[in-house]
């Protein structure tokens, strides 16, 4: 199946048509003897939403990891900007994440004893801004996500809605480039969860930002501008990025996988 | 069209063609006789099916049905097509699935054109909560949800594909 | 089910495993401890019952001396042949000190009187005369010095070594000179024995030893006990886990009561047996630490059978106990435990015990001291007791406050995280530096008492020219016909003078003499001789002849150097025509000079008591030793805490694992959790150190400023030394934990979802 056609008639008005600002090549991963990724590929448009599916095991997990330069991939290719991931080195890599990348997680990553504006001044202060003014930063971000009021509770004294939305703002507050969120509201009622997508779609909008999202609920992905699907290691369902399905769509085509 | 499909499985005579069809999809509700044969009429009238010879003993139920071509490529644009992703869309996609297994066709692609229908619908219905008001937030979330319920059983149903095949093929 | 128990424990998961090995390894340092301590009590006994005959031969008439335990028992000597000989010979027994470079050597000049004089221990015969026995050290010394500093004092030749049942230890310097009857008969304060008091013990020795290792005990104790209970909470979460999904199973709490047991057991029988290898695979090197002042033979360090086997069954079985008694007043529901709640902060009234101690010892310093001893040791322990359980109790709001403090001003990312950490759960961080405080705290308060003490004993007296000075004490022979007779002097040829003055170093020499009959003086001196020597004081002005005063050691501090000798209206001629009693040479302190200036006034003046500089009391040594063994102290104390320390870090890590691992994959560098762990463990060791010594320091110059009228002086730099080695042996320990931090938070731990 091809997927030129599954992209016609969809529009998003925000999308920069730049082309893609992350891209795997046939990237292979194994754990030990069991394979994750078996030549997985995707490219990623700049300042869209790409959901990743796929059932339980298919690799998607790992699939953001290499695609965020957190894992090296045994085999293939990552590329960020042109530049390659998987040949970087741990401290090159770590750093890159700081500056251009931005995280959410499904549950956990508040540092229980820091307060919420300090968490969410976190990756501020790595990248070495001063206190003041990082904190200044992080608080600007609690209204906007609906939470006045809670700079001085720490994660064990909100619900946990309210938690999602202070580690979306901390995996905002640097203005990254891509944000990779990994299940996101995996562990949320429906409303809470549907709050936090609604402003984290929002926000990247707002801002540019590119969103990997991975996810298994289809009514999270369908807040993304695309979706693609991980099965047994490999990407069956490829919509190559819009700009391409464009080209496609004009004839000079990409197949997908 | 599940009859055409049935029939493009192997010629059969209308007593059999009910029959089959009770078996895979009747399920409590079986057709009537006079529903097939005025089907296999409308469909000999249109050219997709052609009746054989009859049997000593004339009457329609006699009769030997074969598919043409026409009625082969009929069968393919409509397993082919993907259906509006509308809720209660289980029955259609049921039958699709169960021919599509009949007929050695490659079911797991058309579940996989369905989800991605349904998706594209969920987007919208999502875009439009974004932008509607607060009714078209009701409305969007009861479509979202059974969209949702579909595609839960799309999963299903591809992750069971190899046991149904052989269920079927007995 | 205890070997479905054992099943368990030993198969429970590297969580587990590590629980149980750190446990384990608790145990063996504090069984390793306690069998130190066990057996150097009773190498204390064992030493001291192999020294006795020193000081204890020819006491009081030879046979009878308190033993240690004050039963009186009278023993004659194994050594002389049996039966044959129904009566000992008598000999002539001199006994004294000498020493070389403040080392000190005891010295026995014997006679035999007879062919069966009773032999001392550690030889087979009596040296004759112009023969000596000497100690193994003793010989390797008199073989390395140049004769004229030491061996020359002992005439004849080294004719063998005497053996470990003379030596207090394996350092002492012991020797036997053989001499005429005739020599030792007429010296002042020889005596004739019949036998030799083997297997007594000195006066006074025991308790005061015992007290002091009592305290030894209690302050390294406690860090280990601290060590123990943090080991056993580690991983306590997923063992309480284990044990509701027991009861989940169907388990009875008795069953699992079991389990605890055994596990709790497993540790303990793996710990005493490694406490045990411990102890001996250590034993000479604990030998060498100067418990008594003196190190012990390795084969002094010895258990009794009782004791070994009541230490390898009691603990084990005492573990077992306590595991049981404490799993039974939790009871472990088949749910497990409800959600961990936030513990309650500390509250500010907690300084108050300490305040309160600070507060009695200023009162006394500020009212003076009680009147009555009785008074004044409840005054000082109470106070310093209450110190230190305040330091204790105040502990975890000093903790909190100061990280607090810390917190709101924390610029980089790992002093906000390490400083909100300690804010959050004071308690848990300062239970583990606890135990430091006890070590810390107590031997600073030896430390600074003692080194003040004695800088100040120097002081006191002729100051840092009080090193300088030898004196010799000149008694002339006794009078064989009436020994009652007071002895007389000495004369002190020109020739020895002229030797003393021609040593390189000696700046001169002062002679004292035995006053006329009617004198008041106790000594006169020519006021010529004494200008030459400043430090001893002076004449006053005009005066030729003066009274003088012999003893070292002065009462009231600063007042010997600018003492003024009263005038004795004696000539200088006449004096210098009078008997010896005593030479005082100026010297330079270098060790030749001294021991070459010793070794002519030994040679010239034969079996008298030996020249002595301020600086020979041998109570000084002990009381060095013993300041030495308070800085050993907080060298093993140090570590002890650090290694609850540790496991209290990787305790906290595992808490904290998904936020830490995720911070990771947002791109934290792995420099930043050590960071943060450093500062989580150094801070709160180097501060609670630090104010612990601090305030040793201050309960040690309130005690000295009260009690004795003295300023504390600052430590030597030993005391800095064992400080910082054991701060930085911490830190090591500390620092080891690093890798573990690195596969803690990797990748994987973000995975398991």
């Amino acid at each position: 199946m091809n997927g030129a056609g599954m992209n016609e008639g969809y529009v998003n008005e925000n999308f920069v048509n730049e082309g893609c600002v992350l891209e795997a090549r046939e990237i292979v991963k194994s754990f030990g003897s069991t394979p994750a990724l078996r030549g997985a590929s995707v490219a990623v448009g700049r300042g869209e939403i790409l959901a990743v599916m796929g059932p339980s095991g298919s690799g998607k997990s790992t699939l953001l990891h290499c695609l965020a330069g957190i894992l090296v991939p045994d085999g293939g290719q990552v590329l960020f900007g042109g530049q390659r991931l998987d040949t970087m080195k741990e401290n090159p890599r770590s750093a890159l994440r700081r500056d251009k990348f931005g995280f959410v997680f499904q549950f956990g990553q508040l540092v229980p004893e820091l307060t919420a504006e300090e968490n969410v001044a976190l990756p501020l202060l790595l990248a070495g801004a001063r206190r003041a003014e990082a904190v200044r930063k992080a608080r600007a971000w609690f209204p906007r996500l609906g939470l006045d009021g809670l700079e001085r509770n720490r994660s064990g004294e909100m619900s946990g809605g309210e938690a999602q939305r202070v580690a979306l703002a901390r995996g905002l507050v640097a203005d990254p480039e891509v944000l990779f969120a990994d299940e996101p509201t995996g562990s949320l009622d429906s409303l809470a969860g549907e709050r936090v997508m609604d402003l984290l779609t929002t926000a990247a909008r707002d801002q540019g930002t590119t969103v990997v999202l991975v996810t298994h609920e289809p009514r999270v992905a369908a807040y993304a501008d695309r979706e693609i699907i991980v099965r047994d290691g490999v990407v069956t369902t490829t919509p190559a990025a819009p700009a391409a399905a464009a080209a496609a769509a004009s004839g000079t085509g990409r197949g997908g996988s | 069209m599940t009859l055409l499909g049935l029939l493009e499985r192997k010629p059969s005579y209308g007593y059999d063609l009910k029959r089959d069809y009770d078996g895979f999809f009747g399920r409590g509700k079986p057709l009537q006789f006079g529903q097939v044969y005025a089907t296999l009429a409308r469909l000999a009238r249109d050219g997709k099916v052609a009746a054989g010879d009859s049997e000593p003993g004339g009457g329609p139920d006699r009769k030997r049905y074969f598919i043409t071509e026409a009625g082969v490529a009929e069968v393919d644009a409509w397993l082919a097509e993907t259906a509006e992703p509308e809720p209660h869309l289980q029955a259609v996609l049921f039958t699709k699935v169960i021919l599509a297994l009949l007929l050695g066709r490659p079911a797991e692609s058309y579940l996989d054109a369905q989800r991605a229908a349904h998706l594209r619908r969920m987007r919208e219905l999502t875009a439009l909560k974004r932008e509607g008001g607060p009714l078209d937030t009701y409305l969007a979330d009861y479509g979202l949800f059974h969209l949702e319920a579909d595609l839960r059983w799309i999963d299903m149903t591809a992750a069971r594909l190899d046991k149904l095949a052989e269920e079927v093929r007995r | 089910m205890i070997r479905l128990a054992v099943r368990l424990t030993l198969n429970g998961g590297r969580e587990a495993v590590t629980r149980l090995v750190i446990t384990a390894v608790a145990v063996a340092l504090g069984v390793g401890l306690l069998l130190a301590v066990l057996a150097a009590d009773n190498a204390i006994g064992v030493q001291n019952l192999r020294t006795g005959w020193f000081q204890a031969t020819g006491s009081t008439g030879s046979n009878v001396t308190r033993s240690i335990n004050g039963t009186s028992r009278t023993q004659v000597s194994s050594r002389t042949p049996p039966a044959s000989a129904p009566k000992a010979s008598p000999e002539w027994w001199l006994s004294s000190y000498d020493e070389y470079n403040n080392q000190q050597i005891e010295r026995v000049d014997v006679a035999a009187l007879g062919p069966h004089a009773p032999v001392p221990p550690g030889i087979t015969r009596l040296p004759g005369p112009g023969q000596y026995y000497a100690s193994p050290a003793l010989a390797a010394l008199l073989r390395s010095v140049p004769a004229g500093q030491l061996a020359d004092r002992y005439p004849g030749r080294l004719i063998g070594t005497i053996g470990p049942a003379a030596l207090q230890s394996p350092g002492s310097l012991v020797i036997f000179v053989g001499r005429t009857p005739a020599q030792v008969a007429r010296a002042p304060g020889a005596v004739r024995v019949t036998s030799i008091a083997i297997g007594f013990a000195p006066p006074d020795s025991g308790e005061g030893i015992a007290a002091v290792l009592g305290i030894v005990a209690i302050a390294l104790l406690f860090p280990v006990l601290v060590f123990i209970s943090t080991a056993t909470r580690l991983a306590a979460a997923r063992r309480e886990q284990r044990f509701a999904a027991m009861r989940l199973a169907g388990a009875t709490p008795r069953q699992v009561s079991v389990v605890a047991t055994v596990e709790a057991a497993i540790a303990a029988i793996a710990g005493t047996a490694a406490g045990f290898a411990l102890f001996f695979g250590f034993r000479s090197e604990l030998a060498r630490i100067p418990f008594s002042g003196q190190p012990f033979f390795p084969d002094d360090l010895r258990l009794s059978l009782p004791t070994i086997v009541v230490v390898a069954l009691g603990i084990p079985v005492a573990a077992a106990v306590v595991a049981h008694v404490a799993l039974r007043r939790v009871r472990i529901s088949p749910l497990g435990t409800a959600r961990r709640v936030r513990a309650r902060r500390p509250s500010a009234w907690r300084t108050l015990p300490l305040l309160a101690g600070i507060g009695e010892l200023i009162y006394f310093t500020a009212v003076g001291h009680p009147t009555t001893v009785k008074g004044q040791l409840w005054a000082y322990l109470g106070g310093g007791a209450l110190t230190v359980a305040g330091l204790v109790i105040a502990g975890p709001w000093l903790t909190m406050a100061g990280s607090a403090l810390l917190a709101g001003r924390a610029s980089r990312p790992a002093g906000l995280l390490a400083a909100r950490r300690l804010a959050d759960d004071p308690k848990g961080a300062f239970r583990a530096i606890s135990g430091l405080i006890l070590a810390v705290f107590t031997a600073t308060v030896a430390v600074g008492i003692i080194s003040s003490m004695t800088e100040n004993h120097a002081l006191q007296t002729f100051g840092a020219a009080g090193r300088h000075i030898l004196i010799a004490g000149l008694t002339g022979p006794r009078n064989l016909q009436d020994p009652n007779a007071a002895p007389g002097g000495v004369t002190v040829p020109a020739s020895v003078t002229g030797r003393l003055l021609a040593v390189p170093g000696v700046s001169s020499v002062v002679v004292s003499h035995v006053p006329p009959a009617g004198t008041t003086a106790d000594n006169l001196v020519d006021c010529g001789q004494l200008a030459r020597l400043p430090v001893l004081g002076s004449c006053a002005p005009g005066a030729s002849v003066a009274a003088f005063d012999l003893q070292p050691v002065g009462s009231t501090p600063g007042t010997r150097r600018t003492r003024v000798w009263p005038t004795v209206s004696i000539s200088a001629a006449r004096v210098d025509r009078l008997p010896a009693s005593g030479l005082l040479v100026g010297t330079n302190g270098a060790t030749a000079t001294l021991e070459q200036a010793r070794t002519i006034i030994e040679t010239s003046f034969p079996l008298q008591a030996s020249p002595v500089t301020v600086f020979d009391s041998q109570g000084q040594q002990l009381l060095a030793a013993w300041e030495q063994l308070a800085e050993v102290v907080i060298l093993a104390g140090l570590p002890i805490a650090g290694c609850s320390l540790a496991v209290g870090v990787i305790a906290g890590l595992t808490d904290r694992k998904r936020p830490f691992s995720l911070l990771r994959l947002a791109g934290a560098p792995v420099g930043l959790l050590r960071r943060v762990v450093a500062l989580e463990s150094s801070v709160p060791l180097l501060a609670v150190a630090i104010v612990s010594a601090a305030l040793g320091l201050l309960v040690a110059e309130l005690f000295l400023n009260s009690q004795l009228g003295l300023n504390l002086r600052p430590p030597g730099p030993a005391y800095y030394g064992y400080v910082a080695g054991g701060v930085l042996l911490t830190l090591g320990i500390i620092a080891a934990t690093f890798p573990l931090l690195s596969r803690v938070t990797g990748p994987e731990a973000a995975r398991s979802e």
